[in-house]
């Protein structure tokens, strides 16, 4: 027992070391889609998270009163509630403006509340930059800040009133920008996007000038159901808004781009299954006279199989914790605090769920990518595996007729692909799952990325971090995208040495075989795009909301092109130094 | 099994391929391997007699007839049986070589002994013993990449002798090998005879028929000839000298 653990464990250790270039693909591929769907769990605990942060930090109330009457008498039915029976502790009322407000050229709505210096007992906006609120300065919500492009020290104006940005703070009590809920009409219960700032309690009414106060009260109950029971209500002229309204408001900021992610794991997750799988095949392929020379030496199936299993159970774990540390690494970029929220996702170490989620999707890539190839290996004829011979292709007489009529390149290509037909289905499977994911992204690049406030236009953060989340999944699926494509050519070109020498000598120029690399390459990748991109635009349109738009025709047809220009040119330059080796090199070969 | 042949067969047919396309590799072959034996089958280039080697140790299953090894019909054995068998009773030698690229000489010894569940101490010491025989320990570190084509089928042989197997069947062991590189081969072949061990060995090369106890022609799949040659060289016994 001991000498074949042994035996496992150093052909295992031996054939990393020896295969270093293929093992650190493969440890890509796998990290590629455990980092994605670490991600997209990591993001998952933004919604609610930094919330929870923040409404900890900030003292936020359980639920805010808001009555539909303006002034003193908002005041008096606010008055009661305050004491009313279950309420353990209570802020306010403190006074609203609905007003314009003017920064960098643009005007703007904005919900503008009246705060002392004082700290309240619930409700205390946490600073993150600059100070707290002082007669003639205005802070402003961070997320609203980044949009309107002010800084600490700017001035804005306020409904005619000029006033200095003295800081920026985020508060649990209101969503932040753009749902900031601005009302034309004070009382009406429409809402309109906009953004929050805070002023001195003693400005607010010369801010407001003519328009009368609305007024909002915060309120803690001994009682966590009476928050939880309800998100909004409206009873007896007084609107209620529970904090999970406003922490669902405020997860609507990166809903989409964790959609997005999630979507972007499971697209990644088949790529990274097809990347292993053709790189595992690759190594089968290469390694089938190692599997023929330990069957002949009296190894069983399940040894052969022990043998292969180990080494990709190994990469496997290894890259669940690459993926685990990048992915997490990689997280605070999308929930950072300038979401209008304090802390971010990659303060903490990752959930024990996270770990095993990333754990169990590596070794499932591992598992299902390998298994199939090993148990070829292990089932495979001892005396076929040590003369290494490719599989040959049907004859039918249709095909000799028609093989007769073809241009040298595309006989080439076909006869490639038919020695190994698996080979050529990854290839259509990569660029289906790569088309499907850069035509989605171009679907979102189509659309509008603003938002309207009042009459002028400002950046919708919302779309900003979805379209960050797409980019960031198209550039890693682009990545195992190309290292499949290379490993796919790469293995192709060493496989077909022999063919391809032996049709070199009776007259295949290189550019035939060149150009029979390519077209083998090209003719799995051309079903593969033709179906990605009607694919993507799918994708997009299931997993948006509202009324989408189309991204123009030129876009998709760019993208097809660049696809297929793409195979075809990582296809040509392995062929092209393939045919600069001599033929008498390329038939003889030395057995070890 | 009946009488004093280690290696049996009977009726032995092997058949590729169907209806006008069918290849007879190897026609209704009956044969008897005493223990001690050595045996040279040649022949022309595919009279089957490779296919021949193939099923005698149990690498390719027979299309009809009979094979036994010892007290054990192989023919009709499970792969795990068939691959329990090669691990403690077969020892192959292959034309080209097929050492594994990444172990060492030592490594690539020691790998049946490992298979068959020797410790690896008494691996490691029988692979170094063998190799001595073969005149390789001073190569033991060595990657096969840095031994000639000579030493690398010397390697081949030691490691086919690793598991203390009841046969070894070589298939053109000297078919890659220059002219010195054969010679040694042969020498190791006569020293594999002297000490009685079992051996089956396909080939073109008169050199090792003349060192083999018997030689069988062979022509499309049949045997056309069988000469003995010379007295077996342990007679019904074994005596495995130095190898052992």
């Amino acid at each position: 027992m001991a000498g074949r653990l042994l035996l496992v464990c150093r052909l295992m250790v031996r054939d990393l070391r020896r295969r270093r270039t293929e093992t650190v693909l493969l440890l890509l591929a796998i990290s590629a889609a455990t980092a994605t769907l670490t991600l997209g769990l990591a993001l998952n605990n933004a919604l609610a998270q930094p919330y929870e942060r923040t409404r900890a930090a900030t003292a936020g109330p359980d639920v805010v009163a808001m009555p539909g009457a303006t002034g003193p008498e908002a005041l008096a039915a606010l008055a009661p509630l305050a004491t009313a029976p279950g309420v353990t502790a209570h802020s306010g009322p403190y006074p609203i403006a609905y007003l314009m407000l003017t920064a960098c050229g643009r005007t703007v709505p904005a919900v503008v509340a009246g705060r002392d210096n004082s700290p309240a007992a619930l409700d205390r906006p946490a600073v993150t930059a600059g100070t707290w609120v002082r007669p003639g300065g205005v802070v402003v919500e961070p997320t609203f800040a980044n949009a309107l492009g002010v800084h600490i020290g700017d001035t804005v104006d306020i409904n005619g009133h000029p006033l200095r940005v003295v800081g920026t703070a985020v508060t649990a009590a209101r969503a932040v920008y753009p749902r900031a809920d601005w009302r034309a009409d004070e009382g009406s219960p429409l809402t309109e996007f906009a953004g929050l700032v805070w002023v001195d309690r003693s400005q607010i009414s010369a801010l407001a000038g003519t328009r009368p106060l609305s007024y909002t009260l915060n309120l803690k109950y001994a009682d966590p159901h009476a928050s939880t029971s309800f998100t909004h209500k409206s009873v007896g002229g007084i609107e209620y808004t529970s904090w999970m309204e406003i922490a669902d408001a405020d997860g609507k900021l990166v809903k989409q781009a964790r959609l997005a992610l999630l979507v972007g794991s499971w697209l990644l997750t088949v790529l990274a299954v097809a990347s292993v799988a053709n790189i595992v095949a690759g190594r089968v392929v290469d390694q089938r006279r190692r599997v023929g020379l330990l069957k002949a030496v009296g190894a069983g199936p399940a040894m052969i199989a022990a043998v292969h299993l180990a080494e990709y159970l190994v990469i496997g774990l290894a890259a669940a914790g690459t993926g685990l540390a990048a992915g997490w690494l990689a997280a605070p970029a999308l929930t950072n605090p300038g979401a209008g929220l304090l802390g971010s996702t990659g303060t903490h170490p990752p959930a024990l769920r996270t770990v095993l989620a990333a754990t169990a999707l590596a070794l499932a890539i591992a598992a299902v990518a390998t298994l199939a190839p090993v148990l070829r290996a292990a089932t495979t004829d001892t005396v076929h595996a040590l003369a290494d011979a490719a599989t040959p292709p049907r004859r039918r007489g249709w095909r000799v007729w028609l093989s007769r009529r073809m241009p040298a390149a595309l006989l080439i290509g076909i006869r490639i692909n038919a020695r190994r037909p698996r080979r050529a289905r990854l290839v259509m499977v990569n660029t289906l799952i790569t088309t499907t994911g850069v035509a989605a992204l171009l679907m979102g690049l189509a659309q509008d990325p603003r938002v309207k406030l009042g009459e002028s236009e400002l950046a919708n953060p919302q779309s900003a971090r979805t379209l960050q989340a797409m980019f960031l999944v198209i550039v890693v699926l682009c990545v195992l995208a190309l290292i499949n494509a290379i490993v796919s050519t790469w293995t192709a070109v060493l496989d077909a040495r022999h063919p391809l020498a032996v049709a070199r000598t009776l007259g295949a120029t290189p550019g035939q075989i060149t150009a029979g690399m390519a077209v083998a390459q090209l003719l799995p990748a051309i079903p593969g795009v033709a179906l990605g991109v009607p694919a993507g635009i799918g994708l997009y349109l299931v997993a948006s909301t509202g009324d989408p738009q189309y991204a123009p025709a030129s876009w998709m047809l760019a993208l097809v092109l660049a696809v297929l220009l793409t195979v075809a040119a990582l296809s040509a330059i392995p062929a092209l130094a393939a045919t600069r080796r001599p033929v008498a090199d390329a038939l003889q070969s030395t057995p070890t | 099994m009946t009488g004093s042949a280690l290696l049996r067969a009977r009726g032995v047919t092997r058949w590729y391929g169907r209806e006008s396309a069918l290849v007879r590799a190897v026609d209704e072959v009956d044969l008897d391997v005493p223990a001690g034996q050595t045996l040279a089958i040649m022949g022309p280039s595919g009279c089957g007699k490779s296919t021949l080697l193939h099923l005698l140790g149990g690498l390719q299953r027979p299309t009809d007839g009979e094979i036994w090894l010892a007290e054990h019909r192989i023919d009709g054995m499970s792969e795990r049986d068939l691959a329990r068998l090669r691990r403690h009773h077969i020892g192959f030698v292959f034309q080209s070589f097929h050492l594994m690229d990444e172990l060492t000489a030592v490594e690539n010894v020691e790998l049946a002994a490992l298979l068959a569940g020797w410790s690896p101490r008494r691996a490691r010491k029988r692979a170094m013993h063998l190799l001595d025989r073969v005149g390789l320990a001073d190569r033991a570190k060595h990657l096969p990449s840095a031994l000639s084509g000579g030493q690398r089928q010397r390697v081949a042989i030691a490691r086919a002798l690793s598991n203390e197997p009841l046969v070894v069947l070589a298939d053109e062991p000297t078919g890659n090998l220059d002219s010195a590189a054969t010679l040694e081969v042969l020498r190791l072949f006569e020293e594999l005879r002297t000490a009685g061990q079992t051996l089956v060995v396909v080939t073109h090369d008169a050199r090792i028929a003349a060192v083999a106890d018997r030689v069988i022609s062979m022509r499309d799949g049949s045997f056309a000839d069988d000469s003995q040659l010379a007295e077996t060289a342990a007679g019904a016994g074994t005596v495995y000298g130095g190898w052992r």
